[in-house]
């Protein structure tokens, strides 16, 4: 017998019974999204658990709202339908073209956002895109709603800020309003490639003059994060070829990168500095 | 374990399944059903052998647990393809363009291709490639394989409907 097969998979209707399921250790069950990381883990000789619970297609974990400051994506929705979701595109453009490269056309149409963020891979494309919107997450239990910041969501290295009992319902994403956003990821091929860095923008330009800067890295540190120095250092500042100059120096100095299978410490360096270039000579 | 009862529609034909939740939907399409012309081959979702059409959208059926399909969920294989008017103008336009060399990563080429040429009968060069990005091919270089799909989307026009 395959081993995924002796998982006995729950499928709940509702949010209120997947988040009953989860509240008791007797029930509750691996969260199962679209797999795509999951039963690739499996099958590859991770122990598959007693219990899985099945969060597909819950329809409380499958919407996307606009609100006149916000926009709210469910964690269900997958990179295929982030693509078709054309209403939301302008407000958050970066974590559309995330979504965009992630694998390719048989992984976008069952991976989801909550699976890549829960996965919590530094290599998870989406979040850099997440990060720089300065947005949240909502977690749901049978104590109700928790609302984490972005920030501080990915505590280490695939280690987010989720109680064992709490399922992902959706992220809160503030929209970009006047500010650019850029996406940028750097891979051995376009497709179906696991990132060597990767890079996620939001910079609000007014009259030549950075007033705000976001800028966030994937695959240099142990999560996914966001260059804080940078960005303090961008604001307030005049758009000149110097700054972008100083701006990437700076992105080298403080990105602390390791070596892996797929690249170096000093190219994913180097290259950080590079992607923050971009992202300034773009605006 | 935990077993599920699904009715679903299999190239047409309505299909009552009954399996292991965790069942992957490959095993269930070649073991159970018989539908041998998805192919196993990396076993991981990265190589698309094992493409094919659910619900009109390309997936691997190799990281897809049976339990997550509801009923209802259409299912169209490289066996339902070759009824289609698109598919078999792909199929032509492979043996054609001489797109095929071992033939192990062909019935996921085509199911993608089909897939495509579904939704978009007119894609550009760039279109194909990201429509391809997910199947791998040891053996052509692509090349007369994008060139196949060129060809059919160019036939298409004359026998729209599929
Ligand atoms: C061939 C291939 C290529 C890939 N390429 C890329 C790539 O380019 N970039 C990239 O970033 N990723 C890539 N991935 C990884 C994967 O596809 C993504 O991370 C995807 O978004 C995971 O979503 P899922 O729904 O399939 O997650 P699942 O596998 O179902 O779950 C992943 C994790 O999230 C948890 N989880 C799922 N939903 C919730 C929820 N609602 N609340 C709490 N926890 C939850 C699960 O318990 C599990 O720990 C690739 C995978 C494959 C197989
Ligand atoms: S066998 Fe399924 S993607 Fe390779
Ligand atoms: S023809 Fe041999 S793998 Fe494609």
């Amino acid at each position: 017998m395959k081993t995924t097969e002796t998982i006995d998979i729950r499928f709940p209707k509702t949010l209120a019974e997947a988040v009953r399921l989860q509240a008791d250790e007797k029930t509750r069950g691996k969260l199962l999204a679209g797999g795509t990381d999951l039963m690739v883990q499996w099958a590859a000789g991770v122990p598959t658990p007693e219990r899985a619970t099945s969060v597909w297609n819950l329809p409380e974990l499958c919407a996307i709202e606009v609100f006149p400051d916000r926009i709210e994506i469910g964690a269900g929705v997958t990179h295929a339908f982030l693509g078709d979701a054309v209403q939301i595109h302008r407000h958050v453009p970066a974590l559309i073209a995330a979504a965009a490269t992630v694998g390719a056309k048989q992984i976008q149409a069952r991976g989801t956002l909550g699976g890549n963020a829960a996965n919590a891979s530094p290599a998870g494309d989406t979040a850099p895109a997440l990060l720089v919107t300065g947005g949240s997450v909502l977690l749901a239990s049978l104590a109700g709603m928790r609302e984490v910041p972005l920030n501080r969501f990915w505590v280490d290295y695939r280690k987010i800020d989720a109680h064992p009992d709490e399922i992902i319902v959706a992220f809160r994403l503030p929209k970009k309003g006047k500010a650019q956003e850029r996406f940028r990821k750097i891979g051995t091929r376009q497709a179906q490639a696991i990132s060597k860095v990767m890079a996620a923008s939001r910079i609000w330009v007014e009259k030549g003059t950075i007033r705000a800067a976001a800028i966030a890295l994937g695959s240099v540190a142990p999560t996914p994060v966001r260059l804080a120095e940078v960005e303090a250092f961008l604001a307030g500042k005049k758009l000149t070829p110097k700054l972008i100059d100083e701006a990437e120096a700076l992105a080298q100095a403080t990105v602390k990168p390791i070596a892996d299978i797929r690249s170096t410490a000093e190219y994913r360096r180097w290259a950080s500095g590079r992607l923050v270039r971009d992202a300034l000579e773009n605006l | 374990m935990s077993t599920v009862r699904r009715t679903w529609k299999i190239n047409g034909k309505t299909v009552a399944v009954r399996a292991p939740a965790g069942r992957r939907l490959l095993d269930y399409l070649r073991e159970d059903l018989g539908l041998i012309g998805s192919k196993e081959s990396c076993g991981e979702g990265e190589c698309g052998a094992c493409t094919v059409i659910v619900d009109d959208e390309p997936v691997v059926s190799c990281i897809l647990p049976v339990g997550q399909l509801a009923d209802g969920t259409e299912i169209l294989t490289i066996e339902g393809i070759e009824k289609k008017r698109i598919g078999r103008l792909v199929q032509a336009a492979f043996i054609e363009c001489g797109a095929v060399q071992c033939g192990f990563c062909i019935p996921g080429m085509v199911v993608s291709s089909y897939a495509l040429l579904a939704k978009n009968p007119k894609p550009s060069t760039r279109a194909i490639r990201e429509g391809l990005a997910g199947n791998l091919c040891r053996c052509t270089g692509y090349a007369k394989i994008i060139a196949a799909v060129k060809l059919a989307a160019a036939r298409i026009p004359a026998a729209k409907r599929k």
